[in-house]
């Protein structure tokens, strides 16, 4: 549960977003200036964690009163290796968070932090995670939350994130829309059963700059509350699209898991926001498609 | 025969009433002198059916006082208070403990002393008073039904140093006059009783409140299960099976965080209670998960009536109130409330109103969160006088038929059928 330092939003002075040519990173940038604060993004190109420098490298841009915001990652984090990469990254990051004091920092972690068998995500549930990708961001949450002191920290834990300049080309809403574009059969795992809370990356955003002006700190889980199945979310695509494209099962390989989120903490903490569903944020982000062809 | 009773809330109050009913004379003490004021007024302070009734019916056998050397007199003192808990569960014993600490230099030397209020398992035995005239009480009262719990109680259950020896003729004269079981035990057994029923009920709660939500989801109705379950003899007619909005009231939240602080002592496994708990939390918000899918997503400047605001009917007690929880997280919206009882002033920055009637006209929603009786009684014409149509009646408070093919969206727990 988040509990917010300014009960009225009040805008930072500066925000720092750490990752700020990502998916996730330029859309919080985007969402930020839009609304007339003042931020400063951090490519790798400005730092690189992962250099020897970084620390002293991070030093130069942090001012005091900043909100920094983490989103830089290697990510899907696949290998031991890249979980080595990403743990370094935050070593390097907190050790810059010893050495000043911050107006508040916030880490965009990922609902793979919870154990598999969590079917009703809350903010409470069981952090166990099962895959590199969900450890990795569990270690991150603790290596941060032992260096930022008594400086206010939010941990925002995202489910599964569709939009339209998303790079990774996963399963869901991302590839299913390319495939859609491209008239191309789309194939699910099996039939396409499970069921996941897909977020519209531009909510993710919203949260963040909520996150922000009330200064929160805590975690929240970021959740639109309503789960779909990927035959689903592949249908709604398809019927979106106009198109007459095959959406294929395939022989089941493993078995079927769903996830669903109780996300009245948000409703708690931000009244006033609430989530695009799916059917809107697929429409939205087809439509920015079209937008950005023409 | 005298019997006392220290410490004038809830519990006190309405314990004596029931003794003095039962024809003894009784008095009752409080330190706190305001209480006793208002006592001798025949104001009980708390609310509970019967109550004033039976104090004006029974008041030449009652006396009130805040003068503990009065309790001198009396062959039976009950320690009375309501022990107070925090927004986790824990007990303050504190008050209760330096209540017996006074109330034992009062005694006169042959007098019992009964532990009647919600006490750890551990705690009578370790005060330092004659065990053979020391004994803990079970309670067993209910809110909003607590006179006639005291009145008429299914069992005593009775804690003593050694249960072989036989109950002290004055104890046993009192309780015998009640013509109910009494079960004498160790003052750990009746300690852990007390939490024990609580559990039980607890976990028919949780049964109804899991399964209530699944009925919501596939078209099911709860209230059809019901009555199967009550004629299954395992289960019962009077089990707690009718859905809510989780624990509240504070006793049984008080004992689940006894039993869990037992388990950290004794490392014993607790883990269904931590579910029990988690569950409860969940469906405190069941109402407010509604709202804002049905309302508050979909309408800018809404206003929503909130009728009752005591955790239940017929008792003036908000704690843990689903209610105030609900109003609590709706403050950035416009809410009127009211509530027959409970003043609105409780709750800052909400607008209170004189009647359920002014609550209701011009909103866009209405939720009934305490099913008093009067709710019951709301003319459709008023209901009419919403400006919006979505009723959220949890504990189906109002006469479905009469909403029929009016255009309202009804939402009530453990179905979707009535919708």
């Amino acid at each position: 549960m988040l509990k917010h330092v300014n009960e009225k939003p009040i805008h930072p002075s500066r925000v720092i977003v750490l990752g700020s040519q990502g998916f996730v990173g330029s859309h919080v940038i985007r969402e930020l200036v839009t609304i007339g604060i003042n931020v400063l993004g951090l490519s790798r190109n400005q730092v690189n964690l992962l250099d020897s420098e970084a620390t002293s490298n991070l030093l130069k841009y942090l001012r005091p009163e900043d909100a920094l915001v983490v989103v830089s990652a290697l990510a899907p984090c696949k290998n031991n290796s890249m979980l080595v990469d990403n743990l370094k990254m935050v070593q390097a990051l907190g050790a810059a968070l010893e050495k000043t004091t911050l107006s508040q920092v916030v880490y965009i972690s990922s609902d793979a932090v919870y154990a598999d068998e969590v079917v009703l995500a809350t903010e409470s549930s069981n952090v166990q995670p099962s895959t590199l990708h969900g450890m990795m961001h569990s270690a991150r949450e603790l290596m941060l939350k032992t260096v930022v002191g008594k400086t206010p920290f939010a941990i925002l834990r995202p489910s599964l994130l569709y939009g339209l300049s998303d790079p990774h080309n996963g399963y869901g809403p991302n590839r299913f829309r390319r495939l859609v574009e491209e008239n191309k059969t789309i194939t699910l795992f099996g039939e396409g059963e499970e069921k996941r809370d897909h977020i519209f990356v531009e909510d993710v955003a919203k949260i963040v700059s909520l996150v922000l002006q009330h200064r929160s700190q805590g975690i929240l889980n970021i959740a639109t509350g309503g789960s779909y199945s990927f035959r689903e979310v592949a249908e709604m695509l398809v019927s979106q699209s106009g198109n007459s494209i095959q959406v294929q099962g395939t022989l089941r390989q493993n078995p079927i898991t769903h996830r669903h989120f109780d996300i009245t903490n948000c409703y708690k903490a931000f009244p006033h926001f609430h989530y695009t569903s799916l059917k809107e944020g697929i429409f939205q982000m087809m439509c920015n498609r079209i937008m950005e062809t023409a | 025969m005298f019997i006392g009773f220290a410490g004038m809330t809830h519990l006190g109050i309405n314990s004596l009433v029931a003794t003095a009913e039962r024809g003894f004379k009784v008095i009752g003490f409080d330190q706190d002198p305001h209480i006793i004021v208002q006592l001798k007024q025949q104001d009980p302070v708390v609310v509970e059916p019967q109550l004033p009734e039976l104090i004006e019916k029974n008041s030449e056998k009652i006396s009130f006082t805040s003068q503990i050397k009065d309790l001198f007199q009396c062959d039976i003192v009950y320690i009375s208070p309501d022990v107070p808990t925090n927004d986790n569960g824990q007990s303050d014993l504190s008050g209760i403990q330096s209540l017996i600490r006074e109330v034992v230099q009062s005694l006169n030397s042959k007098a019992i002393l009964v532990i009647l209020c919600q006490v750890p398992p551990g705690f009578t035995r370790q005060l330092s008073f004659p065990k053979d005239q020391l004994y803990y009480q079970v309670e067993t009262l209910i809110f909003g039904r607590a006179v006639e719990r005291a009145l008429y109680p299914e069992r005593f259950i009775i804690g003593c140093a050694d249960p072989k020896q036989a109950l002290p003729t004055p104890l046993r004269t009192l309780l015998e006059t009640f013509k109910c079981p009494i079960l004498s035990m160790r003052y750990e057994s009746a300690e852990l009783a007390k939490i024990s029923i609580n559990f039980c009920l607890v976990a028919s709660i949780s049964v109804a409140n899991t399964l209530s939500e699944v009925c919501e989801k596939i078209g099911a109705d709860w209230s059809e299960i019901v009555p199967a379950l009550r004629l299954d003899k395992r289960i019962g007619q009077f089990s707690y099976l009718s859905p809510g909005l989780g624990i509240a009231g504070g006793n049984l939240e008080r004992d689940l965080t006894t039993v869990l602080e037992l388990s950290q002592h004794y490392g014993t496994d607790t883990g269904v209670v931590s579910a029990w708990i988690k569950n409860s939390q969940y469906r405190r918000d069941w109402v407010l998960r509604l709202l804002h899918k049905e309302l508050l997503a979909k309408k800018s400047d809404p206003i929503i009536a909130v009728l009752g605001l005591a955790y239940k009917e017929n008792t003036h007690s908000t704690k843990n109130s689903p209610s105030l929880a609900l109003v609590g997280s709706l403050t950035s919206y416009r809410v009127k409330v009211y509530d027959p009882v409970v003043s609105p002033t409780i709750i800052p920055n909400v607008e209170g109103v004189l009647s359920a009637e002014e609550a209701v006209k011009g909103v866009d929603a209405l939720v009934i969160m305490t099913p008093w009786a009067e709710f019951k009684n709301l003319a459709l014409s008023t209901l009419e006088s919403m400006r919006g149509r979505l009723i959220i009646d949890p504990y189906q408070v109002l006469d479905t038929s009469l909403l029929e093919n009016l255009g309202f969206q009804y939402l009530t727990l453990g179905t979707s059928v009535l919708c």
